[in-house]
């Protein structure tokens, strides 16, 4: 019974995405981007070890990058379409924003937080 | 009471309020403040609640009949039953080792920023020496105390200026604004779940027949549940308010063990991460342990084998065996690079579908003279004990139906 249901409630992939489902994505990479900007933003001000910083924020690139991957390889309905786009475009950018907070300088840290906070408000 | 006694019950609370957070308590509290806010908190004093009278149930039963919880099981269920009581619980005990091994080592790399897949093996190493070498106390003690250091979330609870009039709010269950009902629900079930950890009590029962509990520990038992939980579970709060205060505004939805230091990081720099995360480690690696023995524990009281940690691991080799083989089975789990944090939330759910396989025989034989004599369940103990088992009843059977249709909480 634990497997059944460790199976079903499982992620799916790309494939053809619901309004719901695709709310869902935006959702997630939403998070990802503040949670991101968070970070950057202590790292900016000294309130973080680099380590922390490094690692932590390769698991958040890591969980964008599965998105915008499972995004760029799905499809939707056609009134949906322009908003896969815009998700999947900003997927890209939160992802690659995320690898750069990882090994970005302490003067570089701001501006990328402002980038992912602003990329979490169009995720909104 | 002596003073050398007040001593050892204050340094026994200590450990209890160190020890009392695991993984389940730190991503359901966390997930349950950053999607709900404090409207929650209410959850929280209920799971405390229902972990004092069931631990209290074991602590009595395991002084007046000298006999641990799965000895008793068998007994009253019979072998086939029993059996079955025992194989669900040693599955979610296994699940959550694994997730508070993989909790470990997720910890050491956020300290250490050695590579995760490099770390399990030496957090499972680490973790088996410790167990091995360190007498009960030391174990209890050492990771207890460390524990402590996740009472930066507390502080930090206050820094962060939350609004107390809503925080007070939350202690009223009622109507829920924002989110699905089926995800305030899930989140319902889950926290009773995380406080309610029947490993906790497995290994609070199994110490007690191993110190050699009587009547005149009666007092300690009460006091140690009651205080040592109770306390314990304003760690919960406080991680609740963390989240609902810095997380729920950002529309940060945890998923990670980091996440939460970042509150800690927010109110207090750098030395509230380092007190955040050697907190969770220890508060995790202290729990690994404690299922470990749990597991093993069960198994060998379920069989009638010798067992102990007070015992020379010769003199109790399939007992000793038994808990070295948790530790393998848990590394392979996590070796499989599964997300620990997921781990976390379905060991929890698991372990409320188990529950009432180990509540209802205990709050038998709380209430049996033939077993427990003058000391059986008192008027209030049987009252929340029948209302915390029609409760545990009604959440396992909307535990899984929950998960599975809010996708483990998201909705």
């Amino acid at each position: 019974m634990a497997l059944v249901a460790l199976l079903a409630s499982g992620c799916g992939g790309g494939g053809k995405l619901s309004a719901k489902a695709l709310t869902q994505k935006s959702t997630s990479l939403e998070s990802l981007a503040a949670e991101g900007a968070l970070l950057a933003r202590h790292a900016g001000a000294g309130k973080t070890t680099h380590i922390f910083t490094r690692v932590h924020s390769a698991y958040l690139h890591e969980a964008a990058s599965k998105e915008a991957s499972s995004l760029r390889t799905a499809t939707t309905e056609p009134a949906l379409e322009p908003k896969l786009r815009h998700v999947t475009s900003l997927a890209g950018k939160v992802s690659a924003d995320l690898k750069r907070v990882g090994h970005a300088s302490k003067a570089e840290q701001p501006r990328l937080a402002r980038e992912l906070e602003a990329a979490a408000e169009e995720l909104k | 009471m002596s003073m050398k006694n007040v001593l050892a019950v204050a340094l026994g609370i200590l450990s209890a309020i160190g020890g009392f957070v695991d993984i389940g308590d730190l991503v359901f509290n966390t997930q349950a403040g950053a999607t709900f806010g404090y409207q929650l908190l209410w959850v929280v004093v209920i799971g405390v609640a229902g972990i004092v009278v069931y631990s209290e149930m074991c602590g009595r039963v395991a002084a007046v009949a000298k006999r641990p919880v799965f000895d008793l099981v068998r007994e009253r269920t019979g072998f086939s039953a029993g059996l079955a009581t025992l194989v669900a619980s040693q599955v979610v005990n296994l699940m959550t080792c694994a997730a508070e091994v993989g909790g470990v080592a997720i910890c050491l790399q956020l300290l250490s920023g050695l590579p995760y897949r490099v770390l399990i093996p030496l957090a499972v190493v680490g973790l088996a020496v410790a167990s091995w070498a360190l007498p009960f106390e030391w174990i209890e003690r050492v990771f207890g105390y460390l524990g402590l250091c996740l009472l930066v979330f507390a502080v930090a609870a206050i820094k962060l200026h939350p609004d107390w009039g809503r925080v007070a709010h939350g202690f009223v269950p009622g109507s829920h604004v924002g989110g699905s009902l089926s995800v305030y629900l899930y989140f319902v079930v889950g926290l009773l779940g995380a406080a309610m950890t029947p490993y906790e009590v497995y290994f609070y029962s199994s110490g007690a027949v191993e110190d050699g509990w009587g009547l005149k520990e009666l007092g300690l038992n009460k006091v140690t549940a009651m205080i040592g939980y109770g306390l314990g579970g304003f760690l919960s709060f406080a991680l609740m308010i963390v989240a609902g205060t810095l997380f729920l505004p950002l529309g940060i939805d945890p998923q990670f063990l980091g996440t939460p230091a970042l509150g800690a990081e927010e109110a207090f720099g750098q030395v509230g991460l380092l007190l955040a995360l050697v907190g969770i480690l220890f508060a995790v690696g202290g729990a690994a342990i404690e299922t470990c023995f749990s597991g093993a524990y069960n198994t060998a009281q379920f069989f009638g084998w010798r067992w102990g940690k007070r015992e020379r691991p010769a003199a109790a080799s399939r007992f000793t065996l038994a808990w070295v083989i948790i530790f393998a089975l848990a590394f392979l789990v996590v070796m499989t690079g599964y997300d620990p944090v997921k781990l976390t939330e379905y060991s929890v759910i698991f372990s409320v579908v188990a529950l009432p396989l180990t509540y209802l025989p205990i709050l038998l034989i709380a209430n049996d003279r033939t077993y427990m004599g003058s000391k059986v369940n008192g008027k209030l103990a049987n009252v929340l004990g029948v209302l915390y088992f029609i409760l545990i009843l009604a959440i396992a059977v909307a535990a899984i139906p929950l998960m599975l249709i809010t996708h483990g909480g998201q909705g």
